[in-house]
């Protein structure tokens, strides 16, 4: 893994379902069924009809890349600084658009609308998570 | 002729690496000095409006800490980097309605920590995190720069827009500062100088970035047929508005191509009977100067995704077209949210500005912007009153 260490996840009961997912390598994001609407995992409420119980529902896993940004940590006092991180914003095949982290990149092919797919990551110390990748 | 609402009073404290006063310490003397500055007592105030920044102080408290009695108006008011414009428009309608007669407007700040750096006052770190915001941020989010380098970037893919015109804009603001004697960095810089500047999260180099300070700059809000008689000329408030896009997290959002200023800048500029022709000095928030590029365009300085050639063509420094952030700005010369812009509004519109005033200063248009570009107001001050 490049760039800024990942830091440790907890579940705080708000995401207990979506680390569910994550651990059993599945991405599930929120749904409101009557609307017909999909948004992203941290959705509160559905603003067409007001509901607050959203139910959780997997999603394909593929997305497009929107934008993204390569950030540099602040260099030590020796200089030495880490690796880039590359964070984007994606769009997932079902609409809404998440904050992610990439992996397995190359600058050079960033572009709109580049084609992604989730990619589970299981460490050692706290909750597993998503990145993306790009599609083959 | 009509008696339009104007701010009559300024006050700044020390501003930037100035340690040993809390928010409130610093909010109960920038109103101390904004009243003084106007010739007024701090018992002619009826109204205070209070924001912060990151510290969450000081709140309304700040009343009982200068000791006011009987006050009419009191509010804390927060819509972030968009909350100065909100407060004195706030405030302007309450004393044309009759509500109060004297209203101070506050914002105060003290994130920096002595040997500590400026970035770490904004940046986020914990040895575990919770929520789906600790997710975003333990996946490399860890301050709101890569959010501002998102829009950025989409911007540039979007229109061409290049870092050496954001280059530009951060070159023009340092030439500002390097005129105002208030400005923490006045050492000028080169377009070479931005390109070398550390890349904090591309396409964002360390020189499109704010700086950090600490202090707090308060205004005075009265009406105008009452300026007349009070320390300061005034500055009159011909207009004001707010543009919240709400620029939602999926398919077919505009985010980072557009801001609340295309909303608030055309009913600010109807309210005040002009069009962007008519601005003389421009004074727009730059936490980053990407923030100063979409700006430009959605106020109608330039058409959308032209701000970028815009700036590269030296419109923004001194001697060009449209003269913006005179002060240097929050890139150059203090970061005090939208205090910044409009406290260098009002030194220009009263002809304080030394050798950074500009030439002509009749039509002077103030943005605020909060958020991720989620919040935006605009003002527009004049030394003349409106219609006059």
């Amino acid at each position: 893994m490049e760039g800024v260490q990942i830091g440790v996840l907890r579940r705080d009961g708000r995401t207990d379902a979506f680390f569910d997912g994550t651990a059993a390598d599945r991405l599930v994001i929120k749904r409101c069924a009557p609307c017909g609407l999909w948004f992203a995992p941290d959705q509160v409420a559905c603003p067409g009809c007001g509901d607050e119980e959203l139910e959780w529902a997997p999603a394909a896993g593929t997305a497009t890349l929107v934008t993204w940004t390569v950030t540099h940590g602040r260099p030590a006092d020796d200089g030495t600084a880490p690796p880039p991180a590359f964070l984007a914003l994606v769009e997932l095949a079902e609409g809404p658009w998440l904050h992610a982290r990439l992996d397995g990149v190359d600058r050079a092919a960033l572009r709109e609308g580049l084609p992604l797919r989730a990619a589970f990551v299981h460490p050692g110390e706290g909750e597993s998570y998503v990145l993306f990748r790009p599609a083959d | 002729m009509g008696s339009g609402a104007s701010i009559v009073g300024l006050g700044m404290t020390e501003l930037g690496r100035v340690y040993g006063r809390s928010p409130r310490r610093f909010a109960a003397d920038a109103v101390r000095l904004a009243v003084a500055d106007a010739g007024l007592d701090l018992t002619d105030l009826d109204g205070l409006l209070v924001s912060h920044g990151l510290g969450g102080s000081p709140g309304i408290e700040l009343a009982d800490t200068l000791g006011l009695r009987d006050l009419r108006l009191l509010s804390q008011m927060n819509s972030f980097g968009a909350t100065a414009g909100a407060m004195v428009s706030y405030a302007a309608m309450s004393v044309l309605s009759g509500a109060a007669t004297t209203v101070a407007c506050v914002f105060a700040d003290a994130p920096l920590k002595p040997k500590q750096s400026a970035g770490s006052a904004y940046h986020r770190d914990a040895p575990e995190w919770y929520g789906f915001g600790g997710m975003t941020a333990a996946l490399g989010f860890r301050s709101v720069n890569a959010f501002y380098a998102l829009a950025a970037q989409r911007h540039m893919a979007r229109y061409g827009t290049t870092s050496e015109q954001l280059g530009a804009i951060a070159v023009s603001t340092r030439q500002w500062a390097a005129r105002n004697p208030l400005a923490q960095m006045r050492e000028p810089i080169t377009l070479a100088d931005h390109q070398d500047s550390r890349w904090v999260a591309e396409p964002l180099h360390l020189l499109d970035c704010c700086l950090v300070s600490n202090g707090a700059i308060a205004v005075v809000v009265s009406r105008a047929d009452r300026a007349g008689d009070l320390a300061q000329p005034p500055v009159h408030l011909w207009g004001w508005g707010q543009g919240h896009p709400g620029h939602r997290k999926e398919r077919g959002s505009e985010f980072g191509l557009s801001t609340g200023a295309a909303t608030s800048g055309p009913v600010a500029m109807k309210m005040a009977g002009i069009t962007p022709a008519d601005v003389d000095v421009a004074e727009l928030y730059d936490c980053y100067t990407y923030t100063v590029l979409v700006s430009l365009e959605d106020y109608g300085f330039c058409g959308k995704g032209e701000g970028g050639a815009f700036a590269a063509s030296g419109a923004l420094g001194p001697g060009g077209a449209l003269p913006t952030n005179t002060g240097g700005g929050q890139l150059s010369a203090y970061y005090m949210w939208g205090m910044t812009p409009l406290s260098e509004a009002v030194i220009q519109a009263r002809g304080q500005g030394g050798e950074r005033q500009a030439g002509k200063n009749d039509v002077i248009l103030v943005s605020g912007n909060g958020g991720i570009l989620d919040h935006h107001s605009t003002l527009i001050v004049s030394p003349h009153r409106k219609g006059a």
